[in-house]
């Protein structure tokens, strides 16, 4: 008991401390989400804190942001848009990566450490630089403006990172089990596909985060290569454009951004259990 | 799992591959910066078209138009018909010989029975006419609340002196006459620059604002300074605008205006270009336009100079020169599309063979009076010079002079980026 209080007391200042981050970081989203309830004339007059001084006065919240967001026309197209690019987008790098990392972490092949390096060292390239470029060469092959062509360059700019995180996660498993498998007689992709990938779902799943939500909330990439013609926008092109060019009716996008929000935040929360049991599976395990 | 997996993906390719667009129809693809309501807009101006040519308008507004067009054009990838967002841009691509010439299709002399040569200047490069106006925007007016005027028994000045007699009067009652703001998130500044604009075409005559827009004359020119001089003398004081530099430097530009309409007013006046219109409406949806909120023109500073209309305009040029893009350029164009375009803003059109009468109220027949009237007019500078100082510097300059930065040090770190810019 008393070693109970002694503990809580230490950890008290780190309690504390964590709880003073955590409502820093959230504050601002309590913000836009108060914000995103309120009639545009009040928005325009006063700040989003003065609803706390009544809190339970409801005639000052209104769900008109949304309803002018969700029955915007071509908002559920391109929702469908942002499906088409995001799975796609986000299993192909995947893939790949996970063959890469497996192949760079215990296969012996001439000149790995330097392809490695070279492919991580992609990492400090900004996107920005390859716009045009890869964009000439969407011209040729026919690609701009076509889903498989955003797929191939949302792959290419994720797989830097995610190869680089999917190599620390791989390199780590224990070498014994390769070699003993190897005795068994197992190929590369025999151990790849029975060993490597099964031990890595915990990795896979939080890197599949990662770029779930870059591909996801991303804008740049989408209208260079995809344009935003609705039938192929997503939705941070119609939330974008939501907004008038002198930024007229920017409460709309305080709406927006919760509805753009809403499926990322269902699919973590409702696996957050899952991603926990795969990263205890492995640990056992391994 | 990796079978079910693969399978998942496969038939997510191919569902993919189903919805893909199929451009089989005619159509024509236009890149703009209108969104919101402006892109609901421009989409009603095009529906007439559609519907009478068959050839379907793909459109695609964006507020990052410079950067994307830019490389989309780059890329060999060009829209077929795009928004210019500034002469200086339009003038760039012409000179690259990314744009096609007008002439190529449209015939000059009829051009002229509907367009002033001015705008048909405007909207060339090295003598070929490369883009045509769609619809103007007036910037140099000063709003108010003729209501809260007649309160308090102010006048509507007509010279900067009487605008400044006016202004000390509202000192004395204790009220504020003035409220700006200029925060306008990535853009933050440009409200300041207008008024730059609209105090150097005042107190010098037209060619030296196009030498200072064209960089013959120096930032730390006196009647730059003079220009910077006069708007600090506003913005920087503490009693003539409402909250003092800090609240200028903060508010953001489209809510500033809302000052004039509180009750007692926080401000008497309110110096922004006409689209200010529908800001002024959308925050209090019951004022009526003439009768609540009024305007008249930045007074002149100088009597030999008059008051100039300082303004910007909407154009668009052509990148792909297919026959429905030809169409297409034919069309807005004309007057009917124009119509159909300034009545849903409230913008003011470049075209003289529109109707008055689709003007939405007094205020912007007004505005296209004082447009057509003047005897000067000139194009919002800031939207000429190149884009590290028109779109960059000069904007970070106004915020550094307004947040009490020493003039000669903003005018200098202008000067500095101009010399590099200007030079190719």
């Amino acid at each position: 008991m008393k070693t109970k209080q002694n503990n809580f007391l230490i950890n008290a200042p780190m309690h504390v401390f964590v709880i003073i981050v955590a409502i820093i970081w959230i504050f601002p989203t309590v913000g836009l989400l108060i914000t995103s309830f309120r009639p545009s004339a009040d928005v325009a007059s006063s700040g989003w804190w003065t609803v706390l001084a009544h809190p339970f006065n409801f005639t000052q919240f209104t769900l008109s942001n949304y309803r002018d967001v969700i029955t915007n026309i071509g908002i559920g197209r391109a929702f469908v848009n942002t499906l088409i690019i995001t799975i796609p987008a986000c299993t192909l790098p995947i893939i790949i990566a996970s063959f890469a990392a497996y192949a760079f972490a215990w296969m012996e092949f001439w000149g790995r450490r330097f392809f490695f390096i070279l492919f991580v060292g992609l990492l400090v390239v900004p996107l920005q630089m390859t716009l045009i470029p890869i964009l000439r060469i969407f011209n040729q092959l026919g690609l701009s403006g076509s889903f498989v062509g955003i797929w191939f360059a949302h792959a290419g700019y994720g797989l830097p990172l995610v190869i680089y995180l999917m190599y620390n996660y791989i390199s780590g498993l224990p070498s014994e089990m390769f070699e003993s498998s190897t005795i068994d007689g197992a190929t590369p992709f025999q151990i790849f596909k029975s060993i490597v990938l099964p031990l890595s779902i915990p990795a896979i799943a939080s890197i599949t985060i990662f770029q779930f939500i870059w591909v996801w909330n991303d804008l740049l990439v989408a209208l260079v290569y995809l344009g935003g013609t609705p039938d192929v926008a997503p939705l941070t092109v119609r939330i974008s454009a939501l907004v008038g060019s002198y930024g007229q009716n920017w409460e709309l996008l305080t709406a927006a951004a919760f509805v753009s929000m809403a499926l990322p935040l269902i699919i973590f929360l409702s696996l957050q259990r899952y991603f926990v049991r795969g990263i205890m599976a492995g640990s056992i395990k391994g | 799992m990796l079978k079910k997996f693969s399978l998942f993906f496969v038939s997510i390719c191919l569902l993919c591959l189903i919805t893909m667009p199929v451009h089989a129809q005619e159509s024509v693809t236009v890149m703009g910066v209108w969104t919101g309501a402006e892109a609901d807009a421009f989409l009603k101006m095009v529906e007439p078209f559609e519907e009478e040519t068959g050839i379907k308008v793909e459109f695609t507004g964006t507020r990052d138009l410079p950067a994307i067009l830019n490389t989309r054009v780059q890329a060999g990838n060009p829209p077929d018909v795009a928004a210019m967002p500034n002469p200086g841009q339009m003038a760039s691509f012409a000179s690259q010989g990314r744009l096609v010439p007008l002439a190529n299709f449209m015939d000059r002399e009829t051009l002229l029975t509907q367009y002033s040569d001015a705008w048909l200047q405007l909207g060339s490069y090295d003598g070929q006419l490369y883009s045509i106006f769609i619809s103007a925007d007036l910037k140099s007016m000063v709003w108010y609340n003729p209501k809260a005027f007649a309160a308090a028994g102010y006048e509507v000045p007509s010279t900067w002196d009487e605008l400044m007699v006016l202004s000390d009067k509202m000192l004395a009652d204790g009220n504020t006459p003035w409220a700006i703001g200029l925060e306008s998130g990535a853009a933050s500044g440009w409200p300041g620059t207008d008024w730059i604009e609209d105090i150097m075409l005042r107190i010098a005559p037209p060619e030296t604002y196009d030498a200072w827009v064209n960089h013959e004359i120096a930032w730390t020119n006196e009647t730059v300074m003079e220009a910077f001089e006069i708007f600090g003398k506003i913005a920087k004081s503490n009693e003539y605008v409402y909250g003092g530099p800090n609240a200028v430097l903060t508010i953001p530009f489209g809510d500033s205006a809302d000052a004039l309409f509180t009750d007692p007013p926080n401000a008497y006046m309110h110096r922004q270009a006409t689209f200010i219109k529908g800001f002024i409406l959308e925050h209090f949806p019951d004022l009526v336009p003439g009768e609540d909120f009024d305007f008249f023109p930045f007074p002149a500073i100088k009597e030999e100079y008059g008051t100039p209309a300082l303004g910007a305009a909407d154009m668009l040029a052509m990148f792909n020169d297919t026959p429905e893009a030809r169409a297409f350029m034919e069309y807005v164009a004309s007057a009917k599309a124009q119509e159909i375009w300034v009545a849903e803003l409230g913008k003011l059109a470049p075209n003289k063979k529109v109707d008055p009468m689709v003007y939405p109220d007094d205020i912007t027949r007004k505005a296209a009076d004082f447009l057509g009237e003047a005897s000067v007019f000139r194009f919002d500078g800031s939207d000429l010079m190149p884009a590290a100082v028109g779109s960059g510097s000069f904007w970070t300059g106004i915020l550094d002079y307004v947040s009490g930065e020493p003039l000669r040090n903003v005018l200098m770190q202008i000067e500095a980026s101009a010399l590099d810019a200007y030079r190719d």
